[in-house]
């Protein structure tokens, strides 16, 4: 045994071996008695209003849409910043060009009224 | 010549005015609301792309941004067909009733993105490049599709395209991923250099180059890849159906023959290209050149809506400029290229006809083409026939010499079945395409078809593209010229 | 202790797979575009794998650019999904009979 991974092997099996046993205990040991307080769908205390599945405008999918874009727009900013000494000046124009398309299509997307939220 | 980013600027201009068009007509769009500034600014922004890229065939070689890309007269050939396509559909798209009802600086700005990811295609050196070009003209041609407001046809034939195409592009880029695995690089050059040196796998190379071939094919539409283009050609509005026909089937080609020839297979001394042993590619190719070509022919017979006739159409082409891959030489690959801009111009032409005749009868089936002849300007009728037995191959129009020249070369290698397969199939397109000609001709109109109005614009385009067709069929010797001159590969 | 790279190529393999069956089998628009998804990942994991075996940045470059494009196709599919919804409200593709052979 020595492999050093071989403690977290055993950590995971005893983890395993407990949470069952918990399960099984509570399963067989503890009393049921089902009421209708019970039985309700637990939402925060408050009693429960109307259907969990209701339709969201289109509008939340526009938002969630643009947000997924410019999100992973930013993802190329990460390694630029991380070698921003010896991109220099050239490297920082090349990202403001990289930004500046990106900012068009942002205020294009504003100016059509994607972000408006009412 | 090996520049670094800041000197390639100076031969990338094409690309910098097409991108600065793009910016320009996004921007101008929220301030001008005349659709006619929009569509010609687009085209004037297309125009000066154009010139610079003609300017740049007769300047020097090489590669561009640590060997991203390479500007070569074969990268320079393709951008010239796209920016031509471009700019033809853009025209076409004025007197398109259909475009009409669109949101032009929309329509205009992704066309035009779609035209620039074609010039990444052409010139990709790089895995990386090429993944990037063919996703960023597939996305726009997803949007594209599915433009039509409130159409259903058009919503849902972009979604199929859009799992088509997404499954298609995951492949070659899985592929992609072995090729990085077993090369230890992304460039073309180095995987050339690792796979001739090394022992590579020979199945693992084989499973790579299929799965490479999936997302090229699709883009070129042959079978197996082929099944979303009859809906999505059905489906998008015309102008870019027309578009999507030429411009990305001829991307394709290019990307297909930069990665196989400069990319894996060496040139010999006399002419032909020997490619990476252990797999039998002349023979897949051939094999999948004639189902190609066959399936696609077949399925075109029983179709009632010419722009799905069209679509099958289509994929016959493909077949068609396939045999010239299967010869594996110069010949045959300048055969290909004869070929790609014989087809643009007469399948351009032929939904030309297609969206006058929609403008005038709302109906895309065939029964909308009774007696056209006889219904108002006649003009359409004739150039529609011209640019039909032109796809069929019939003298003396330009896709007779296409053909001539992609049989020559097979002929000349011994593939005689591919020949024999060859000219059976454009005998049974004969059927199809002279089915069209036949109602437009002999056939009576019915009082309730509406009668085909032709605006300056659109008679002049339809004038240009059938004397080009009948041009290019009698006197073909500079489009020869040009394409022989066009396949210089850079490699160095 | 460094696990060989056939495990990564396996599991990868073994993803690409997955999500080539999801979209082959599955019938929901929404969960097809994610099995597309499934396979784009599978493909980051081996340029990833590859990458790390042979100290090269290259691999993890195509990464990002794959993730962004992933990205992209996500949202022009949302969008095509959300408009073909509009006309029928599901998303079976096999309700999609307008255009076929």
């Amino acid at each position: 045994m020595s492999d050093p991974f071989f403690p977290v092997l055993v950590l995971f099996a005893f983890a395993a071996v407990v949470v069952l046993a918990l399960l099984f205990i509570a399963q067989t040991v503890g009393p049921k008695r089902m009421t209708a307080v019970k039985a309700d769908p637990f939402e925060s205390g408050n009693p429960p209003q109307g259907d969990a599945r209701i339709r969201f405008p289109v509008h939340f999918y526009l938002v969630a849409m643009l947000f997924l874009i410019f999100d992973l727009e930013v993802v190329f900013l990460y390694p630029w910043a991380v070698s921003f000494r010896r991109l220099g000046v050239f490297g920082l124009v090349e990202m403001g060009i990289f930004l500046l398309i990106v900012v068009i299509g942002f205020i294009y997307a504003w100016k059509k009224g994607a972000l408006d939220l009412d | 010549m090996d520049l670094d980013n800041l000197a390639s600027l100076e031969y990338f201009y094409p690309e910098i005015i097409l991108a600065g068009a793009i910016l320009l007509v996004i921007v101008l769009d929220l301030v001008i609301k005349n659709k006619r500034v929009i569509g010609a600014l687009s085209i004037l922004g297309c125009l000066a792309s154009l010139g610079a890229t003609l300017q740049l065939y007769s300047g020097p070689s090489g590669f561009l941004f640590h060997r991203m890309m390479v500007l070569d007269h074969f990268s320079l050939f393709f951008k010239i067909v796209a920016l031509a396509a471009t700019i033809l559909v853009l025209w076409m798209s004025f007197s398109s009733r259909e475009v009409a009802s669109l949101h032009q600086g929309e329509y205009a700005t992704i066309l035009l993105s779609s035209a620039l990811g074609m010039f990444f295609m052409a010139s990709a050196t790089n895995l990386l490049m090429a993944y990037l070009s063919l996703e960023m003209v597939s996305i726009t041609s997803y949007i594209l599709t599915g433009f039509l407001p409130r159409n259903r046809r058009s919503s849902e034939a972009a979604l199929k395209y859009l799992i088509y195409g997404g499954v298609a592009s995951g492949a070659m880029i899985y592929g992609m991923s072995w090729i990085f695995g077993m090369t230890g690089s992304l460039d073309y050059s180095q995987i050339h250099a690792a796979l001739f040196q090394g022992q590579p796998n020979q199945l693992a190379l084989f499973i790579a180059f299929v799965l490479i071939l999936a997302g090229f094919g699709y883009k070129i539409v042959f079978v197996p890849f082929h099944m979303w283009s009859p809906d999505v050609y059905q489906g998008a509005p015309t102008p870019f159906t027309a578009f999507l026909s030429v411009a990305s089937n001829a991307a394709g080609v290019a990307i297909l023959l930069r990665f196989f020839f400069p990319g894996v297979s060496q040139l010999g001394p006399d002419g032909s290209w020997r490619f990476l042993s252990g797999v039998e590619w002349p023979q897949f190719l051939l094999i999948v050149s004639m189902v190609t070509m066959t399936l696609g022919n077949l399925s075109a017979l029983g179709q009632q809506n010419l722009k799905r006739m069209l679509a099958y159409s289509g994929i016959a082409h493909a077949g068609y400029i396939l045999m010239g891959l299967v010869v594996l030489n110069t010949e045959g690959l300048q055969a290909m290229l004869f070929y790609i801009v014989v087809y643009l111009i007469m399948n351009l032409g032929a939904f030309l006809v297609v969206v006058l005749v929609a403008n005038a009868t709302g109906k895309e089936e065939i029964d909308g083409y009774r007696g056209l002849a006889w219904r108002g300007s006649a003009v359409p009728a004739i150039a529609m026939a011209i640019f039909l037995f032109s796809l069929t191959g019939l003298p003396p129009l330009a896709g007779f010499v296409g053909k001539f020249f992609l049989f020559a070369a097979v002929i000349k290698q011994q593939f005689y079945l591919l020949a024999l397969v060859a000219v059976a199939n454009s005998v049974i397109s004969l059927y199809y395409y002279a089915r069209v000609v036949k109602v437009m001709f002999l056939d009576f109109p019915e009082a309730s078809d509406g009668r085909v109005e032709l605006n300056p614009g659109a008679a002049t385009l339809l004038g240009l593209l059938s004397v080009m067709t009948l041009v290019f069929g009698i006197y073909w010797g500079p489009l020869v010229a040009f394409t022989s001159q066009s396949l210089q590969f850079f490699t160095k | 202790m460094q696990a060989p790279i056939e495990y990564y190529l396996v599991l990868s393999a073994v993803l690409f797979a997955i999500g080539v069956a999801g979209v082959v089998i599955r019938r929901d628009v929404i969960v097809i575009l994610m099995s597309i998804e499934l396979m784009l990942n599978a493909v980051n994991l081996t340029f990833i794998a590859f990458s790390r075996f042979m100290g090269s940045v290259e691999g993890q470059v195509i990464v990002f650019f794959v993730m962004t494009v992933a990205a992209a196709e996500a949202v022009v599919g949302l969008a095509i999904v959300i408009s073909v919804f509009r006309f029928r409200q599901t998303l079976d593709p096999r309700d999609m009979q307008l255009l076929k052979w």
